[in-house]
């Protein structure tokens, strides 16, 4: 033992060894200061190589020999590669990352990826002191940086396009991620329903990921209502109804009408003032409209038995894209949700006799209203569905807060547990609060003045009329795509824009319900008579 | 026997603490050649009583300071090295061990044909990077690695003789006599009986399913004509597909796993 000269220090001497037989490879686990990872606390870890590569460098699908082989393919392939210059990695074991689990399933995950370049100027070792005192050092085989992955859902690439495009516009971050959620979930309820359309579903729903309506029907009448929209506000906005409006194709599977859910695309408020009387009894000035209504009101029972579910999250769709239309029209503020809404129910009450139709209307914004300022409140709110809504109904045309934060819980309510709170009580009035939104939706749109939705009165010099009986006759002769039919009115011909002839269109053929057949992929409808 | 992926936390639970030293090269290869119990040296720390900062220095054994290098030129390695200590810092480290089972004399290193343990064997406490105290030995070593990275790795060479020796324009030229001789030894091919041949193909089409025409008139040593007649009988062209231009055999004569087709 030598000692330095000052009497304070103490110098011990330790022997160093280098085991020379040791099986075992020591590697470097590194985690992130900021991960705050407490390896004593551990009470359980799996770790194992994450082999999902193999299957890249693989390649190995044709036999080598006996059923399905070629004389000589590898030489062949072989040479083919040597020609071209193309290297191929190996695939090694001992580089791919590792999978480490803590806990178990409930547990944090972590991915550890090996740091290059380590072990090649110079050797890191590990110095562990033996019970004898001495050192052992033993070489560092490899490094791993360990980093924690998120069990978190987060939004793909092109989701992440589209909600950067509105940041400066979006308020509510929370629901983002909410309807996300609720979009699978219908989607796995889609799957779970239909199994006959599960296979196309799927594709869909697959698409929809990327936000890729496949759905023609969909496509056509959105794209054309979105393209309408546009013009209103920017392009972030109309991405935002074409994801919103996306979440609405499982309703379209599910139910017979497509046509509904164009109508409640266009809801850009134009048709506003056209607010049709169709769940009352009273007579409105034109024939067309008591035509409608018995029709209408045909579709409410069955509606009721078949579609109280969807209708819940059409509604709920709906609402985002009204929400959405109003954010941009009226540049933000919570208010404006309540100008709009005050608006419409000025022009509706002025066209319309029943007080439901206000009360749903308000119903409806106030939700809209309540549900972009209280997000986080819908989470808390459940169970008080139906009797909050329904007592809200009738007989308050105005604003009341209380009453809208009910509704507006409810309706949040509803959208969570979606098919689980089918209660009668609420499909009426979602169906009627769909309904009705959906025909406020197409009247803003249009003219001021009360206005048929089946077009009668649309402009006089027009060779082609948008008439119920036209799309009849059309959809009689043969099948077609909604493509099809919108290309039979020609905006030039017809005189009604683009967007009323979307509208119009889709409550002539939800009036006329017709048949569905899938031709090539495209859905068309056709009419036996 | 822990079960594969699970991950013996002994170490952790222990917190045990290790220290992570950086190794110059040449230490690490005069280690690597240390005999006995593998005893390589000694390690010294010097506390500084209340200051705190402790030195660390490590001395190799004598013995491991013959460094050989290329072209018998010896040089010692130094002696000294002090530890620079530094803080663990912005990292979590942790080691963790892979025992490749079923090798139990652990001398040779390959995967192990069980499954591999893993053990967490601690954390890192203290990071330390081993320098060598400078001296003229130090200089000497370095000086001859430098020697030896600044060789290029690729060498120009003269060849002692030239590749060919015919410089002259030559009527026709060796390689291609020897070419034509062969093949005239050969001999153009001869018909074998048809059921020889049919034999030869359908054992041929045992081991592969698709073959070239040129690979079949090889193995055949059939005229090209002559076996296109029997293929045509038994096999099929394939044009189109994965499998261009290739001959296969009919179905029906077809005798794969997985299809159930008679046998010719």
């Amino acid at each position: 033992m030598t000692s330095l000269g000052s009497s304070s220090s103490s110098t011990t001497e330790y022997t160093v060894r280098v085991p020379k037989n040791t099986s075992k490879k020591y590697n470097i686990m590194a985690f992130n200061a900021g991960d705050k990872v407490n390896c004593s606390a551990w009470t359980q870890a799996r770790m194992e190589r994450d082999m999902s590569a193999r299957r890249i460098y693989g390649e190995e699908e044709t036999p080598e020999s006996g059923a399905g082989s070629e004389f000589g393919k590898k030489q062949r392939e072989e040479a083919r590669r040597k020609k071209f210059g193309i290297v191929t990695r190996e695939f090694k074991a001992e580089d791919q990352p590792w999978i480490l689990k803590v806990n178990g399933k409930a547990g944090k995950r972590f991915k550890g990826v090996k740091k290059g370049g380590v072990t090649e100027n110079a050797s890191y070792y590990i110095f562990t002191q033996c019970p004898d005192g001495a050192f052992e050092a033993f070489p560092v085989h490899g490094w791993y940086n360990f980093t924690p992955q998120a069990k978190h859902r987060t939004l793909t690439a092109e989701e992440a396009e589209e909600e950067w495009g509105r940041r400066n516009k979006v308020v509510n971050h929370f629901s983002i991620m909410l309807q996300r959620r609720l979009r699978e979930q219908d989607r796995g309820d889609d799957e779970e329903d239909e199994s006959g359309k599960s296979g196309k579903k799927k594709k869909k729903g697959g698409g929809r990921g990327g936000d890729l309506l496949i759905h023609d029907l969909e496509d056509d009448l959105e794209m054309s209502s979105d393209d309408s929209d546009s013009s209103v506000g920017e392009d972030g906005a109309s991405k935002a109804k074409t994801k919103k409006a996306a979440g609405k194709s499982k309703t379209k599977k599910k139910q017979k009408g497509g046509e509904k859910d164009a109508l409640e695309d266009s809801d850009d408020g134009d048709y506003e003032g056209l607010e049709v009387d169709y769940m009352s009894d009273e007579s409105s000035p034109d024939e067309d409209q008591v035509n409608e209504k018995p029709t209408r009101e045909e579709e409410h029972p069955k509606g009721i038995d078949e579609e109280s579910e969807s209708e819940e999250e059409s509604e709920e769709e709906k609402k985002n894209e009204e929400e959405a239309k109003e954010e941009e029209e009226e540049e933000e503020g919570k208010k404006t949700p309540v100008q709009v809404e005050k608006k419409k129910k000025k022009d509706s009450s002025g066209e319309s006799d029943s007080s439901d139709d206000s009360d749903i209307e308000g119903e409806t914004a106030s939700a809209l209203f309540m549900k972009k300022r209280t997000p986080p409140k819908r989470a808390g709110g459940r169970g008080s569905a139906g009797s909050s809504r329904t007592g809200s109904r009738p007989g308050t045309p105005s604003i009341d807060s209380a009453s809208t934060s009910n509704t507006l819980r409810a309706a949040a309510s509803k959208l969570e547990q979606g098919k689980r709170q089918g209660a009668a009580a609420d499909s009426p009035a979602a169906k009627r609060l769909k309904m009705e939104p959906s025909t406020q939706s197409p009247v803003p749109s249009g003219k001021s003045t009360p206005q048929p939705p089946s077009g009668k009165s649309t402009p006089s010099s027009s060779d082609v009329q948008l008439t119920e009986d036209a799309v009849r006759r059309y959809l009689i002769r043969k099948p077609m795509t909604t493509k099809d039919l919108l290309k039979k009115f020609q905006t030039k011909r017809t005189g009604l824009s683009s967007e009323q002839t979307v509208n119009v269109l889709a409550q002539i053929l939800k009036r006329l319900n017709p048949e569905r057949k899938n031709v090539n992929d495209k859905m068309h409808f056709y009419l036996t008579e | 026997m822990s079960e594969k992926g699970e991950v013996d936390l002994t170490g952790a639970k222990q917190n045990t603490g290790v220290w992570l030293v950086k190794v110059p090269k040449y230490l690490s290869q005069q280690w690597a050649k240390a005999t006995g119990r593998g005893e390589v040296g000694k390690l010294r720390i010097c506390k500084k009583g209340n200051q705190g900062k402790p030195e660390v220095s490590f001395t190799l054994n004598e013995e491991l300071t013959v460094i050989e290098g290329l072209e018998d030129k010896t040089v010692s390695a130094p002696r000294d090295h002090p530890f620079t200590m530094q803080a663990v810092g912005g990292q979590i480290l942790a080691v963790f061990t892979e025992n490749s089972s079923g090798e139990s004399d652990g001398s040779s290193s390959g995967a192990g044909a069980g499954p591999d343990k893993l053990s967490l064997e601690g954390v890192v406490v203290q990071r330390a990077e081993c320098r060598p105290a400078v001296s003229e030995s130090y200089m000497r070593l370095k000086k001859l690695q430098i020697e030896e990275s600044s060789k290029p790795a690729r060498l120009s060479q003269q060849l002692s003789k030239p590749v060919t020796n015919n410089y002259k324009p030559v009527a026709n030229h060796e390689y291609n006599r020897e070419y034509e001789r062969k093949k005239k030894e050969e001999g153009k091919r001869a018909r074998a009986e048809k059921q020889q041949v049919l034999d030869m193909l359908f054992s041929a089409f045992e081991k592969h399913q698709y073959y070239n025409i040129k690979d079949l008139v090889d193995i055949t040593k059939q005229p090209v004509t002559y076996l296109k007649e029997i293929l045509r009988d038994i096999g099929i062209y394939n044009i189109k597909g994965t499998h261009k231009n290739t001959w296969e055999l009919r179905p029906e004569y077809r005798h794969y796993q997985g299809e159930e087709k008679t046998d010719e």
